[in-house]
């Protein structure tokens, strides 16, 4: 199988990581690949449905594919806080 | 053993577990386990392994285990025939002082063939704070009675200088006293019933099966894991507590078939009570890993073998004594769930046959709210709001979450209703309802939370007060899965009212803005309700599922009408535009196109 599901939005093919949508490829299989995807931020205050007590700093990270932007994951972050890195062995 | 007599046998002993549960409920008259089902029963071997984990809360399932064993280390050569001890110390296997172990060996012609173990939240503790969280608490012993093992009940004859102590250290002792008669009841059915299956079968027969039983659960879930892909999947949990902020941080780590969750990275233990302990954390890992993993294998010795935990000492994960811990349950033990059921949800998305399987994270955030004070009857209540038991479904891989749908760790949550409640306490609810725009965007939408709002009502006392806890209300803790964002933030509100008193219009309002006066946001300590106060209560909703651009347009719309996404998040986050009640489907369009290319605009990395 040359083709294989690793999340519901990513696949790998041929020892790549690649977005299931486009399939463009996000770096080598079994390894890190988020700062290979588009990045965008948005503060979880601004969101709707943000209550009166929410953390004015945090984030919700959106990682979409730089080719096609489709979304392909996201995570709540405080600034600096490193990337969650999920990993399927290749 | 013939297939058919070992069957026979297995649904015999979970039907055990589920009369012993049921006589649990019968003899408890506590909101929090009749209503709220804060409650659990199972079964061990005779080594106290895991034999049949019931339902109820599962992050017991293994600590009562450890009780087990702790209750077998204490007292060699002390277990009787009807004996039943007592453990309720969090450094000695269970979560909190008020979740307490009530637990029972079955002796067979003499020998110990196995144990009965259960435990309610009891009324009381005597802790400093009445309910038993303690968020006062600078330490484990201003949390109430905290014992490592004691024995409550001598070859069947409870013993009354014990007793007496025990009901002598907690508030609403008549309670308490139920409660403990609820758990001896339980564990007199478990023992009887499990009695009853060996006379029938012979002490050798159910012995091998359930040896066979435990056997089958390791095989089944080393197969299972097997078949799903190896590899490692993290998650970070963010607790807040008066502005502190700490974190649950898990790398799980699957390699061929056995599963490693490591919580190296967690926050030093906390000075605030919201620690737990190492038995508590894996018990937290095990909740949600029960159903999501082993939803058609049993619950027992056999699951717990392929699974290792790391939890460095001196973490809110791993704490040490004397460290505060009351708040255990609603903090860093559901921290753990979450984490937990996001890397699971996560390796099961990433295998085409468990696909199916996946959920982003349920209902993340409880909230320990517990009233406390002289009721409209001149009589102590204490008790939690089990609106925090409600939940909210996590969207699956191929559906949404279910609307105020319950949580992972316990398959059998629920609230009392509003009645009950009024009944119990003299307050009044202005609203319970589904909380708009809580439930986790997605292609498949995260279930709805809900919100409600109580005031004081018919209190001789003008009021009652209430202890609050929890993780805070600052982040967003139901994780979304594959790009759906979280589910919405929990929200606690003291409205106070307008010198010093609401309209006639506000007494009766509908919603949060509806309340006059000024509305404090409040998460830790103890509060009053008096007066014309309110307290407004909203709930997080569960994670979605998938690229909310992607959700038919027709069912944003049919969300906006149901009244749980509000026009704003339809065009905001799922780049629906609705107008007098229809989709703009040109707007739509370009409001779709305009977001997606918003998110190529690529910023710093972390």
């Amino acid at each position: 199988m040359t083709r294989r599901r690793i999340s519901p939005t990513l696949v790998q093919e041929h020892g790549a990581i690649c977005c299931a949508a486009c399939g463009h490829a996000l770096g080598p299989a079994g390894l890190p690949w988020k700062h290979k995807a588009a990045l965008s931020t948005l503060p979880a205050a601004q969101m709707p449905g943000a209550g009166s007590g929410i953390n004015a700093d945090v984030l919700l990270r959106r990682f979409a594919c730089p080719a096609c932007a489709a979304l392909l994951d996201s995570e709540v972050a405080l600034p600096g806080d490193p990337f969650l890195d999920d990993i399927v062995a290749a | 053993m013939d297939p058919i007599t070992f069957s026979i046998i297995r649904h015999r002993l979970f039907r055990v577990v589920e009369e012993a549960v049921i006589t649990l409920k019968h003899v408890s008259g506590s909101a929090i386990t009749n209503e709220g089902h804060d409650l659990m029963v199972s079964l061990y071997r005779a080594d106290g392994a895991l034999l049949m984990g019931g339902v109820g809360f599962l992050h017991h399932l293994t600590s009562a285990a450890e009780a087990c064993k702790a209750v077998i280390r204490r007292f060699e050569g002390q277990i009787n025939e009807g004996d039943i001890f007592l453990l309720n110390d969090p450094y000695t296997a269970a979560l909190h002082t008020s979740d307490i172990y009530l637990i029972a060996p079955i002796h067979h012609e003499g020998r110990l063939v196995a144990w009965s173990a259960c435990f309610v939240h009891v009324f009381d503790i005597g802790a400093m704070n009445p309910g038993g969280f303690a968020p006062d608490a600078t330490d484990i012993y201003s949390e109430g009675f905290s014992s490592p093992g004691l024995k409550l009940v001598d070859r069947g004859q409870v013993r009354q200088d014990v007793w007496d102590t025990l009901l002598n250290m907690v508030r609403g002792p008549e309670m308490v006293a139920l409660d403990l008669r609820s758990m001896i009841a339980c564990n007199n059915v478990a023992r009887e019933r499990m009695l009853a299956l060996i006379h029938k079968y012979g002490a050798p027969t159910v012995d091998e099966a359930c040896q066979t039983l435990i056997e089958q659960s390791e095989t089944r879930l080393r197969e299972r894991l097997r078949e799903l892909p190896d590899g490692q999947w993290q998650s970070r949990q963010y607790l807040d507590v008066k502005g502190e902020i700490y974190r649950v941080v898990l790398t799980m780590t699957k390699k061929d078939d056995e599963l490693v969750f490591d919580f190296t990275g967690s926050s030093p233990q906390s000075k605030y009570s919201l620690n737990c302990s190492k038995w508590a954390s894996l018990g937290g890992l095990f909740a949600p890993l029960f159903p999501l993993l082993c939803y058609d294998i049993t619950w027992n010795e056999g699951v717990i073998r392929p699974i290792r935990m790391i939890a460095p000492e001196g973490t809110i994960v791993n704490a040490t004594r004397p460290a505060p811990i009351s708040v255990a349950t609603v903090g860093a033990i559901q921290s753990v769930n979450n984490a937990a059921c996001s890397t699971i949800g996560k390796m099961l998305a990433a295998s085409e046959k468990y696909a199916d399987e996946a959920t982003a994270v349920w209902h993340a955030n409880h909230f320990a709210i517990f009233m406390f004070g002289t009721n409209q009857k001149g009589g102590l209540s204490i008790g939690i709001l089990t609106e925090t038991f409600a939940g909210a479904g996590g969207a699956r891989t191929f559906g949404d979450g279910v609307d105020i749908g319950g949580e992972i760790p316990n398959p059998i949550s629920r609230m009392a209703n509003v009645e009950t409640i009024e009944a119990t306490f003299p307050i009044r609810y202005l609203f319970r309802r589904r909380l708009r725009d809580s439930g986790g965007a997605g292609h498949h939408r995260g279930g709805a939370g809900a919100e409600m709002a109580i005031v004081a009502h018919d209190a001789p006392d003008g009021g009652i007060d209430y202890v609050i806890s929890g993780k805070g209300s600052g982040f967003p803790m139901s994780d979304g899965l594959g790009g759906g964002d979280p589910g919405g933030v929990n929200d606690y509100v003291w409205v106070h009212a307008a010198d010093g008193e609401q309209s006639p219009q506000t007494r009766f309002a509908a919603s949060v803005d509806a309340l006059g006066g000024e509305k404090q946001p409040i998460s830790w300590g103890v509060y009053p309700l008096r007066g014309d106060d309110a307290l407004y209560v909203r709930w997080n909703g569960g994670g979605g599922i998938g690229d909310p651009l992607s959700r038919e347009p027709a069912r944003v719309l049919q969300d906006v009408v149901d009244g749980v996404v509000s026009p704003r998040a339809a065009a905001e986050l799922y780049g629906v535009v609705v107008h007098e009640g229809a989709i703009d489907a040109a707007a739509t369009d370009a409001r779709r196109s305009g977001l997606r290319g918003g998110r190529l605009v690529t910023e710093a990395t972390a």
